[in-house]
């Protein structure tokens, strides 16, 4: 999650604006690193349990860029 | 006053018109057929944030572990987002969530959606939240559902997260409960 202020500050943070819906989990949930990153098999759609449309998982290095954009993004708007 | 004298030959046949007066205190320890009214109790709740809709919140599930927590009883199990009871009963859902709005939405909507015949399910407590704000500032919402659980193969439920736009978040985390539900049960069906 962001932190207190909003700023997103996790990897978390950038996954999620990578793709919309429940498209990935952790195998630790106490550890989110990207190491122990996985897309779910499952993903719910208008009522129904179906395919996670997602089939590959972005680079770490993709990860991490996006996450800087989102900081950038943050830190221009609350400068 | 006197207390109310008890003939212990007629005890099988009270007449409750000689019972007045203080009576003495009865211990617990004798007593048949009282059951104790909560017999379960337990939460769950999302570990990872998620953008846009989950109808139902398939993934990430995972039992309350925050120091202090206690469940009750045997507990809920879960299934791609599908919650079953362990015993039949009357029992008390209670759903939260945490919207971030990153993009104006008019209708963000959380529901607890149940089933009586482990297929369709409906939306059996909703609440809604909007902003026209997109800054990120968060709405917690929640809602509670009464379901009477008297077949656990039949009936379940599940959480929803609906009308989503596709670039705000439902807010979850894996050190509190933040997106979740948590369940007691009440009483017998």
């Amino acid at each position: 999650m962001p932190d207190s202020k909003g700023r997103p500050n996790h990897i978390e943070d950038a996954l999620i604006h990578i793709h919309s819906r429940q498209w990935f989990t952790w195998t630790d949930s106490k550890n989110k690193i990207y190491a122990n990153l996985r897309l779910t098999e499952k993903v719910g759609v208008d009522g129904n349990i179906v395919d996670n449309p997602i089939t590959e998982l972005p680079t770490e290095e993709e990860v991490n860029a996006k996450l800087v954009e989102l900081q950038t993004e943050w830190d221009n708007a609350n400068d | 006053m006197a207390l109310t004298k008890l003939n212990a030959r007629s005890a099988t046949a009270l007449d409750a018109t000689i019972l007045t007066g203080n009576l003495p205190a009865i211990s617990g320890a004798s007593l048949t057929g009282i059951t104790s009214g909560l017999t379960e109790a337990d939460q769950w709740r999302v570990h990872s944030s998620f953008t846009g809709s989950a109808t139902p919140i398939t993934s990430n599930w995972e039992r309350s572990d925050t120091t202090g927590f206690g469940k009750l009883g045997t507990g809920l199990t879960e299934s791609s987002g599908i919650f079953s009871f362990p015993s039949t009963g009357i029992y008390i859902i209670y759903g939260q969530m945490s919207f971030q709005f990153n993009e104006e939405d008019t209708d963000s909507i959380m529901s607890i959606a149940t089933t009586t015949n482990n297929s369709s399910y409906t939306a059996q407590s909703t609440t809604r939240e909007a902003d026209k704000n997109t800054d990120g500032r968060r709405h917690s919402c929640s809602c509670m559902a009464v379901f009477d659980v008297t077949d656990v193969t039949t009936h379940k439920f599940r959480l929803d997260a609906q009308s989503v736009a596709s670039s705000n978040a439902v807010a979850c985390s894996s050190g509190e409960t933040i997106t979740g539900v948590t369940v007691f049960r009440v009483g017998d069906t």
